[in-house]
């Protein structure tokens, strides 16, 4: 190894990291000087001729520094480490042997694009993984955010609900609660939409809140008409309004027509 | 096809258009019944290139390349070291490089004794050529290399060579720098890639493949640079690579003059990362470009098969169903069968025949890379499912819903119902104090969205119009006869008014006599 310094650093981040439970700010501080290390040794952006020895090092500490960032609730570091590590997983695949934490890493990049929305690049980052698609349904680290994207996708709230405690990894459970809010976002535009009223109850249900209080703070964020003596929440119907003819529109698109009829007589 | 655009005076370019025809028809009748040996084949079309190189008609080398799949299939060792040894000079350093490349002929000091003897025999090689005196253009020897290269893609044991061979004209390429090799540069790529493809290593050719796409882009070479880019997405996409291959497409411009089976292929994979991306409608312009490009059903049938797959399935994500017609082509009816069977399970909106019809293909679709598509299509299958209903019951139990829809749970049909309204699927309601929900019929079947549809016809029909008026290729210099003639048929206008008033002239006089 380039330096020895290096390497102590190495050791010290894994008892660190696999101490119970984990010091993150000491992990992030050591994690910033590995860094500086590995940069110097060449090991971030590695070349074909660095030492496959070396390689698995830097991988190791760019996966803790993945699951580090996790636990620090630090989104953008985690993107950082993920992006670094690409590398390794794609052009290396061939020669370096593989890493047991690769997959839950790959799943949380998955899990992260899906709680941002970003559904066009949680597809192809899905197709990208280098495992035959019958592989994707049983490796359970990829198959959590798999179904959940497909429930999410159907409206199959309530298995996204029930998914939450079957985390395979104690990171994912930082993602599923944005995931919650999310869900829940959903439900409320689908319930404006489809009921004219619902009793307070059985929103609540539906909205898988505990208490009354947070269902009424929910609803007054959205701006819904509680009914509190009937029990009831009434939905404004919003489709009733719009009769107007869009004339600006109609001119234009006529004119774009006319415009084109001329070119072809 | 044959009008010569050197030619300056109109009379001129009318006689050698003629003349042209004639040879062309000639040369037609004379194909068919016998076709001309390998060797006299590549004779003319060197003649071709020629002809192109000092005419700066690449129109010439485009025809030399067209007939290379037909001509590929007949080459053998005896036949390119025949039109090697015939059309270069005995001493060039050129024809030794080239002769290198394949194995020595078998009665090694006979064989030239034996093509001289077996040559005046052959059908159209008649007329005795004289031996050329000096090398061809350089263009000449990368066709060669070109036989040569698609010749050892042929044998397996070849391939490693064939790498070797495809690398070192590279090479040459960059070096010569002409702007007349581009068209057959072009080629000499797709040829580098299939070598490393079959190889097994072609991920290993991309760094090369990106750097001379750079020096094409700044040279203008459009040909090579259409090519270069296909290359570089078909690379991407075999391994996945989804992301760089988008981020290539939104990096580089792709060359309009590019000739139609690269647009198609263009359209073909920008069709396929759209499709990944979840961008359907834009997936769906892109391959229907793709199937307009593409050379006939019949002459490139595993492309028509594969941009009809996707076609296929991109149609069944935006929520439509394909035309039946499609599964009925002669081409396509026995690969699309597994598609086939996923469509109709679509279009009964039954989710177990669904995940039955899945099963039962998934090797298949696997090896197409549709799966990970058509898994996506179980959502389309529930909203059809929804409508259907929608549409027969006016009031139906949710129960009854998840039990018709093979769901989970009545809770998790109320959440479906539920999305399906808001998305628009359906128009209806749910009760939930009763359980069920309420379908009202179509109200109002006239709003600003028909106009809106209307609109998007109508400029799908501007477009297609517009890009068949592009798709146009017109004869260079073809206004001058035009003009030509009409210029002809004043001039006889003139005389036949003049002939007239002489005419009537005369018969007055006749008259009087």
């Amino acid at each position: 190894m380039a330096s020895r310094q290096l390497a102590t650093l190495y050791r010290e981040l894994q008892r660190v990291f696999d101490a119970r439970p984990t010091d993150l700010k000491k992990c992030g501080a050591l994690l910033d000087q590995l860094k500086i290390g590995l940069i110097q040794t060449g090991l971030l952006i590695p070349t074909a001729e660095a030492n496959l020895q070396d390689l698995v090092v830097a991988r190791d500490i760019l996966e803790i520094g993945t699951i580090c960032s996790i636990r620090a609730k630090d989104v953008p570091s985690f993107d950082r480490f993920f992006s670094q590590l690409q590398t390794f997983y794609t052009d290396f695949r061939s020669v370096l042997p593989p890493s047991k934490r690769e997959f839950p890493v790959r799943g949380l990049n998955l899990i992260r694009l899906l709680t941002q929305n970003r559904i066009a690049d949680f597809h192809t980052t899905l197709e990208s993984l280098p495992l035959p698609a019958d592989e994707i349904s049983v490796n359970p680290y990829i198959a959590h955010p798999v179904n959940l994207e497909r429930w999410l996708m159907e409206g199959s709230y309530s298995k996204v609900w029930n998914a939450r405690e079957e985390a395979p990894a104690p990171e994912y459970k930082f993602f599923v609660d944005s995931l919650m809010g999310t869900i829940r976002n959903e439900i409320a535009s689908c319930e404006e939409s489809a009921y004219e009223r619902l009793p307070l109850k059985d929103a609540a249900t539906l909205l898988f809140f505990t208490s009354q209080s947070d269902l009424l703070k929910f609803a007054q964020e959205r701006g819904w008409q509680v009914d509190l003596t009937a029990g009831l929440i009434k939905f404004a119907r919003k489709n009733d309004e719009q009769t107007e003819i869009p004339k600006q529109k109609l001119i234009a698109a006529n004119l774009v027509y006319a415009r084109e009829l001329e070119q072809i007589v | 096809m044959s009008t010569s655009p050197t030619a300056s005076k109109d009379k001129k370019v009318e006689e050698k258009d003629k003349k042209g025809d004639k040879t062309d028809a000639s040369k037609k009748v004379e194909e068919k019944p016998v076709p001309p040996t390998p060797t006299a084949e590549i004779k003319s079309n060197i003649a071709l290139i020629e002809r192109a190189v000092g005419d700066l008609e690449p129109r010439f080398t485009h025809r030399v390349l067209r007939s290379l799949t037909a001509l590929r299939k007949r080459l053998d060792n005896k036949i390119i070291r025949d039109a090697i040894e015939e059309n270069y000079p005995s001493d060039s350093a050129v024809k030794t490089s080239l002769l290198s490349w394949l194995p020595a002929a078998p009665p090694a000091d006979q064989s030239m004794d034996v093509d001289a003897a077996a040559q005046p025999n052959g059908p159209v090689a008649s007329t005795p050529s004289p031996k050329p005196t000096s090398d061809p253009v350089p263009e000449v020897e990368i066709y060669f290399r070109l036989l040569l290269i698609h010749h050892l893609h042929a044998s397996k044991d070849n391939y490693a060579k064939s790498v070797e061979l495809s690398k070192e004209t590279v090479d040459k390429i960059q070096q010569l720098n002409r702007r007349s090799m581009d068209p057959i540069a072009a080629k000499i790529w797709f040829a580098l890639e299939r070598s490393y493809e079959l190889g097994g290593e072609l991920a290993d050719a991309r760094p090369m493949l990106l750097a001379a796409q750079r020096t094409a882009a700044l040279r203008h070479d459009d040909d090579t640079q259409a090519s270069l880019i296909n290359r570089l997405l078909r690379s991407y996409l075999h391994y996945n690579l989804y992301d760089q291959a988008d981020k290539l497409v939104s990096k580089t411009t792709f060359p309009a003059s590019a000739s139609n089976p690269q647009l198609a292929r263009y359209h073909y994979y920008l069709g396929r990362i759209k499709a990944v991306q979840l961008n359907y409608s834009a997936a769906h312009t892109n391959l229907q470009q793709a199937i307009r490009r593409a050379p006939p059903a019949k002459v490139a049938p595993g492309f028509y098969q594969a941009v009809h797959k996707l076609f296929v399935v991109v149609e069944l994500l935006m929520g439509d169903i394909p035309d039946r017609s499609t599964f009925r082509h002669p081409v396509l009816q026995k690969a699309l069968q597994a598609y086939f069977d996923i469509v109709k399970a679509v279009r009964t909106g039954s989710l177990s025949e669904f995940q039955a019809t899945l099963n039962k293909h998934a090797s298949q679709l696997e090896a197409d890379k549709m799966y990970t598509l058509i898994v996506r299509l179980r959502q389309n299958v529930i909203k059809t499912g929804i409508r259907r209903l929608s549409l027969s019951y006016s009031r139906i139990s949710l129960r009854d819903i998840c039990l018709k829809l093979h769901l989970d749970s009545e809770e998790d049909a109320e959440y479906i119902v539920g999305k399906a309204i808001r998305d628009g699927v359906i128009e209806g309601r749910i009760v939930h104090e009763k359980g069920w929900m309420e379908c009202e019929g179509r109200k109002n079947g006239y709003g600003p969205e028909v106009s809106e549809v209307f609109g998007r016809r109508i400029g799908y029909c501007l477009e297609l119009h517009n890009q068949s008026v592009k798709a146009m290729r017109f004869p260079l210099n073809a206004h001058r006869k035009e003009l030509a003639a009409a210029e002809g048929a004043r001039e006889r206008e003139k005389e036949l008014a003049k002939e007239i008033q002489e005419g009537d002239l005369d018969d007055e006089g006749l008259g009087d006599f």
